[in-house]
């Protein structure tokens, strides 16, 4: 019997999809550039459902893709040829709420926003906020280990979930708690992008509104001066619940976009948020507007809508530069922040260098870069240039210090730059975790760790923290 | 002051060893880390600081300090290393790391995460190592988050659950045992 037979007899009806047309919504995330029919997606509605689609899998060696929402950026949720999307869009159920330990178990399907909206009556809500939150799925923010603006802050998804199930590609149920002794293994199944486990089950932490918030928006003349401010304001002791910047292009897109006027002549925008106590947020407020003597213009948000329409501006960035162009190429490499000024000066050489217009928005307080690269797919050879382009940026994010993804994940857009940021060993190391928890090699094979041959075969030489391997050797 | 390749000789020539921060723990089954110690890099505006495994929290304190810096978990004895509460300790330590150096059971220098705030390239491995009671690798270096005292200082009055057992009870820490020290050179 094939293997959508057996899925069909083993579950319900309208639950098991097929045929090219039913299916075409499934064929990619939201890096729609990579596509591929699935040989089936699965809907199921409840835990042993899903376990009756991995038994059958499992038993037909068949490959399976789990899929939140489908607003991952990098490839995470993208079927693999003849595999089995298992779709958890249907398990959307809030379980259970604790409004006195400040905590809710909700299934994977479950939007983001919609946490926060269900427990709002408590004064409650869920911190991480990935601008996809009214869409994206907390079991995919758990399998990326999603961020957000206010992550600086609050932290990533990691540090707000308190547990999680998990059932491995053998049906085995696992609980994975904060007050587990041993190792970190629930801070490992966060960001395994769906590789190690299903994540069917979830704990979040959840956080007590804050009394009062402001939003300061400052305009510079300058990204140095913007970038110095940034670090003025964390030297000084103020952990803001959001940094953000952008460069002149965003700006300009933001505002004729969102409209939540933003200064349009200035060269660098910076959107500083306090939040807390009334008299914290009073007096980091006063400290933060004696830092910002640089800036050009400056305004603090009088209300709450204004604050929201100044955030407005930024969470609208991606679509606003995107009705800019044909396509454009999101980047998330993150760096120290003292290279900030540098690396964009370096981004915008490169833009001029390759001949393809960058936007650059980012969460300058964690560091986080997001250099949209503005492309047309239609023009032959421009969606390499464009991916050459974004090599290099995440190239000089390595050489920087940092990594190649903050928070969009590897999925299969970033396997070549895996090879830049570790050695052999190391994603040695990565291909044996994923084959204790999944030895057969099932859930989303191939994804988010490049195969060695993959590596040897970029052959690129491999310059791992600063350091030439066999530095002892001369070269020519 | 002992040096890394010191340290990788000594895992590929040892059988039984176990990792101490003990100075009278000086024999040839013993790592002894507390030898290799001090800070890497730190720069105050970054929110990160870069430690030798060896070096102990007073150490670090006090150079925080200097910039009315703190690491912002609970810290039973200031006399300990960071690389003894990086192995014992649970998600309140975890929550606050961002990368680590090990020598795994070969000999191998690894690095996993980095010195950013974010970094989800590749498994967390410098998150899944804490609390691992030296049981899988060498821990020689950890890259931590930390945030001005007056903000610090609420989660380091929250004690965390300490691991007092070296067990890895589950089917699963045995198996990712096997992968980090492949050979059972960590006792
Ligand atoms: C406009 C836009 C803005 C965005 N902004 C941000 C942002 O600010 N910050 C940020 O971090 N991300 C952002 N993203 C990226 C994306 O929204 C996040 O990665 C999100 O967490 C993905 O959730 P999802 O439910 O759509 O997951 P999917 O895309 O469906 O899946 C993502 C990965 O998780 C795996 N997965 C999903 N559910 C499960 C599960 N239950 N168990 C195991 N594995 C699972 C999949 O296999 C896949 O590898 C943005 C995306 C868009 C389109």
């Amino acid at each position: 019997m094939s293997v959508i037979s057996q899925l069909t007899k083993a579950l319900p009806k309208n639950t098991v999809i097929i045929g090219d047309e039913n299916t075409r919504p499934f064929e990619c995330d939201g890096l729609s550039v990579y596509k591929q029919k699935p040989l089936a997606v699965v809907l199921p509605r409840d835990i042993s459902q899903i376990k009756k689609v991995l038994e059958i899998c499992r038993k037909n060696n068949t490959p399976v893709v789990t899929r939140g929402a489908g607003t991952g950026l990098s490839g995470g949720a993208t079927p693999l040829e003849g595999c089995v999307v298992l779709g958890l869009s249907r398990l959307t159920r809030i379980i259970s709420i604790d409004a006195e330990n400040k905590t809710a178990i909700v299934e994977p399907g479950v939007r983001n926003l919609a946490i926060s909206d269900a427990v709002e009556e408590f004064d409650l809500y869920y911190a991480p906020d990935p601008s996809s939150q009214i869409a994206c799925s907390i079991g995919g923010n758990v399998a990326e280990n999603s961020g957000g603006v206010h992550c600086l802050k609050y932290g990533l998804t990691v540090q707000n979930i308190e547990a999680i199930k998990i059932i491995t590609i053998d049906g085995e149920e696992l609980l994975l708690s904060r007050q587990d002794k041993g190792l970190g293994l629930l801070a490992l199944m966060n960001g395994s992008e769906g590789l190690l486990g299903v994540i069917t089950e979830i704990t979040v932490k959840l956080t007590q509104k804050p009394q009062l918030a402001k939003l300061v928006m400052a305009g510079f003349s300058s990204v140095r001066d913007c970038a110095n401010a940034v670090a003025e304001i964390i030297k000084a002791g103020i952990i803001p619940s959001g940094l953000e910047m952008m460069d002149k292009f965003a700006i300009e897109a933001s505002e004729a976009f969102a409209h939540p006027g933003y200064p349009v002549d200035a060269e660098a925008l910076l959107l500083c948020e306090l939040d807390g106590a009334e008299d914290t947020v009073v007096h980091d407020l006063n400290k933060v507007v004696e830092l910002l003597s640089k800036a050009t213009s400056m305004r603090i948000s009088e209300n709450e809508d204004e604050r929201l329409l100044f955030w407005k501006g930024r969470k609208s960035a991606f679509p606003a530069i995107g009705r800019l162009s044909p396509d454009y190429y999101c980047m998330d490499g993150t760096i120290p922040k003292r290279h900030l000024a540098d690396v964009l000066e370096q981004i915008s050489n490169l833009s001029e260098q390759y001949k393809l217009r960058v936007a650059n928005v980012f969460h300058a307080g964690d560091g986080n870069l997001h250099p949209l690269i503005l492309y047309d797919a239609g023009r032959p050879g421009e969606l390499e240039k464009t991916e050459d382009f974004g090599m290099d940026i995440l190239k000089l994010c390595i050489e920087v210090g940092g990594s190649i993804t903050g928070e969009h994940g590897v999925g299969i857009e970033k396997l070549d730059a895996m090879c830049h940021q570790y050695n052999s060993a190391e994603l040695d190391v990565f291909h044996q975790i994923k084959a204790a928890f999944d030895p057969h090699s099932l859930l989303n094979p191939g994804k988010a760790v490049p195969t060695l041959h993959r590596c040897a075969e970029l052959g690129r030489m491999h310059v791992h923290h600063g350091n030439l391997p066999h530095p002892e050797l001369e070269r020519f | 002051m002992r040096s890394i390749a010191e340290l990788q000789n000594q895992v590929r020539s040892g059988s039984q060893l176990r990792i101490t921060n003990h100075e009278k723990d000086s024999d040839e089954t013993f790592v002894n880390m507390s030898l290799y110690s001090g800070i890497v890099e730190y720069f105050p505006e970054e929110l990160v600081v870069t430690l030798k495994a060896g070096t102990t929290i007073n150490e670090v304190n006090q150079i925080l300090g200097e910039n009315n810096q703190a690491l912002p978990f609970y810290i039973d004895n200031p006399d300990k290393t960071i690389g003894s509460l990086y192995a014992t300790s649970g998600p309140e330590f975890s929550d606050s790391v961002l990368g680590v150096q090990i020598i795994n059971g070969k000999g191998e220098l690894l690095n996993f995460g980095g010195q950013v705030m974010k970094n989800v390239a590749g498994y967390d491995v410098s998150r899944l190592l804490v609390g691992s009671m030296g049981r899988l690798a060498i821990v020689t270096q950890i890259s931590l988050k930390i945030l001005p005292k007056k903000i610090a200082v609420k989660f380091q009055n929250q004690p965390s659950l300490k691991n007092t057992k070296p067990t890895l009870g589950l089917y699963f820490e045995q198996k990712l045992k096997k992968v980090f020290d492949p050979y059972g050179v960590f006792l």
